[in-house]
């Protein structure tokens, strides 16, 4: 038996099919071993709760009370890691203890993790959490159940969801799918995939029927890939240490050849 | 020889941060980071970075610029700073390895960035040269001590690897500095337009060798006042004519970068960002360099002590303006330092300056200083040109 080329997976996000049931973040908690919160209605608006991603919950719907038409609604998203393509807290990672797999999930090894955060800095959608109470902290975020993905299931939030708000599948199929949604009924949806473009494409492509910053996604973000910010300077990284060392190394010979040469004419004079 | 030292106020004073931030530090590892720090999901580095590792690195910066000065240069008659210059670099490190300790998650395993290949992180290479660095400074340090407890045949293995090793560790720094702001290329989502620049990994390079020689002139002046020396006024001002130019030049440049990326906008906005970009612009830069170019302030020891604690707190502001003040992220969590966090940094920033003064009055650090009669081998030979005498 031949196994098939690995093609990278995407998961849509439709949040105009969300009723906000939350079966995805139950179904999540569950997969991933989450405690359960004891949560408290913030001061922000509507149901949602918890307030934000954290150590224990590894995505969120959110609730956004907008006014559409006429009267307030509730247009639900959805935060999770969005497994980009190229993902910058991987780049930013000393120890590659985050790497994307060929199946698209950006995964955490826990063994690998000295604990410095960068990725959570690097994360442009502020998605890795941490638990700063722990006295072994580690990096907390959606794994796109790569072990699921592993053995051919569908993540644990695309298997529950009831309104067929989160598909899942090829990522080429996804964002065909994706379009295909947008084309079919455009007074729906804003003609727009966020995830498609940004820092490079992502494996969660997510559709509205709201402009993105509106129910809180994080929007203007660059269309190239994060990491190159960093990699057009450190791929110089060798050839200025060869050059300086070598710089430095001439400069020194020189002047000490000099001196060299002033003591031997002072002993002369 | 002799360890012990007779403790003035200023020892005490120190002994008191240090045992106040060493408290915090037992009660980070006691009870988690969380228990002291306000560092949260949206702001995981902050202070401890913005200070503890990025300000240390860069006033460490003296040991390099001193030594590529001295050494590189041939700049002999700056020789009588390289010493403390040295141990100026070798107690920043120390501080930030420290830091880094208690501000990792998980320091125990912080051995992993050395056995991972990672070239796309900024962090990985920081790591690597700052730990290279870090021995590079110890060997060229270790022969002062090694000189008072003769110990030849070390001395002259010492000797022959130490113009290698300097230079090693002169390319090492500027890889280092640069890439502290490398680290923070990454974020242009995050940091403020008057301070996120495509040129960062230059402009931490040049603001840490400008802050060098304003370091080594300020350390000369303490050092002068309280272990009782005069001063070598002639050099100050040499050194301080020097710093004018590297001040001047970094001006420039950080002007020239904030016009090229049309940022002139936000620099007059009003906004607390364009506030604190002028008092980092305004007090850390132009008014030192209006100082210094007069010669009556290169000239005087309260005027040079002026010019260069400005440039020195400059370049504290503009690490921290570029990784804690100017990094806003669009998230409801909100940063201020905690009592804990500043408790800490304090307390290693007290650490570092309790040894320098120890080390300086039990070895032979400043030249101007009769060498410590202790020694049970005063005819050791001195090595390379860490020598301490001139010529």
């Amino acid at each position: 038996m031949t196994t098939p080329a690995v093609k990278p997976k995407a998961m849509i996000q439709d949040n105009t099919r969300c009723i906000g049931c939350r079966a995805c973040m139950v179904a999540c908690k569950s997969w991933n071993d989450r405690p359960a919160d004891h949560t408290e209605f913030f001061a922000g608006e509507g149901y949602q709760n918890p307030r934000d991603l954290d150590a224990n919950n590894y995505t969120l719907i959110t609730f956004n009370e907008i006014v559409t038409g006429a009267k307030p609604d509730w247009v639900f998203g959805r935060q999770l890691c969005m497994h980009c393509e190229h993902p910058a807290c991987a780049s930013a990672c000393p120890t590659t203890a985050l790497s994307k797999t060929p199946l698209g999930p950006v995964v955490f090894d826990e063994s690998r993790c000295i604990g410095c955060r960068a990725c959570m800095q690097a994360c442009p959608f502020v998605i890795p959490k941490y638990d700063y109470e722990n006295l072994a902290p580690k990096i907390h975020k959606c794994t796109f159940c790569a072990d699921r993905l592993e053995v051919g299931l569908e993540p644990a939030c695309a298997k529950v969801c009831p309104t067929g708000a989160i598909s899942f599948g090829d990522r080429d199929d996804m964002v065909a799918e994706a379009q295909r949604r947008i084309a079919m009924a455009p007074g729906t949806y804003i003609p727009e995939i966020y995830g498609l473009e940004e820092v490079g494409g992502t494996s969660v492509l997510h559709l509205s029927s709201v402009p993105f910053e509106q129910i809180g996604y994080i929007t203007g973000l660059p269309k190239s890939p994060m990491p190159d910010l960093t990699h057009r300077w450190l791929r110089l990284t060798a050839p200025v240490f060869a050059i300086l060392y070598g710089l430095f190394a001439g400069l020194s010979w020189i002047v000490r050849r000099r001196m060299r040469h002033q003591e031997h004419d002072g002993e002369k004079g | 020889m002799n360890w012990r030292i007779q403790l003035t106020w200023w020892d005490k004073s120190l002994l008191v941060v240090m045992a106040v931030g060493a408290v915090f530090t037992l009660l980070r590892f006691a009870c988690g980071i969380g228990s002291i720090a306000n560092i949260n999901n949206a702001y995981p580095w902050s202070w401890w970075v913005g200070y503890g590792i990025m300000t240390t690195i860069a006033i460490g910066a003296v040991g390099f610029t001193i030594t590529a000065l001295v050494e590189i240069l041939g700049v002999h008659r700056y020789h009588p700073f390289l010493r403390p210059a040295v141990l100026m670099g070798l107690l920043c490190y120390s501080s930030a390895i420290t830091m880094l300790t208690v501000e990792l998650g998980r320091p125990w395993k912080v051995w992993m960035v050395l056995v991972s290949w990672a070239p796309t992180s900024a962090l990985y290479e920081v790591g690597w040269c700052a730990f290279l660095y870090l021995n590079v400074l110890a060997l060229e340090f270790v022969q002062v001590p090694l000189e008072q407890l003769g110990w030849e045949r070390m001395l002259r293995i010492l000797r022959v690897i130490y113009i290698p090793i300097m230079l090693l560790g002169v390319t090492l720094s500027h890889l280092h500095q640069s890439s502290l702001g490398t680290l923070l290329t990454l974020l242009p989502h995050k940091v403020n337009i008057l301070w996120w620049s495509d040129l960062l990994p230059l402009l931490f390079l040049f603001s840490a060798i400008m802050a060098g020689p304003a370091v080594a002139i300020l350390e000369h002046l303490a050092a002068a006042r309280w272990l009782g020396f005069k001063p070598r006024m002639d050099l100050l001002a040499g050194l301080a004519c020097i710093e004018a130019w590297l001040v001047a030049l970094f001006l420039a440049f950080q002007m020239g970068d904030l016009f090229y990326r049309g940022a002139v906008d936000a620099m007059l906005s009003a906004s607390w960002f364009a506030v604190s970009f002028w008092v980092e612009i305004g007090f850390g830069l132009f008014l030192p360099l209006a100082l210094l170019i007069m010669p009556e302030v290169r000239e005087s020891k309260s005027g040079l002590a002026t010019a260069c604690g400005l440039i020195l707190a400059g370049v504290l502001l503009h690490r921290l303006n570029v990784a804690v003040i100017g990094l806003r992220v669009r998230h409801w969590e909100t940063y201020t330092p905690s009592l804990g966090e500043v408790g800490i940094t304090m307390g290693l920033t007290a650490g570092a300056i309790f040894a320098f003064g120890w080390l300086a009055r039990i070895l032979p650090i400043h030249e101007e200083l009769p060498p410590p009669q202790t020694s049970p081998h005063p005819a050791a030979q001195p090595v390379g040109a860490l020598r301490g005498g001139e010529g």
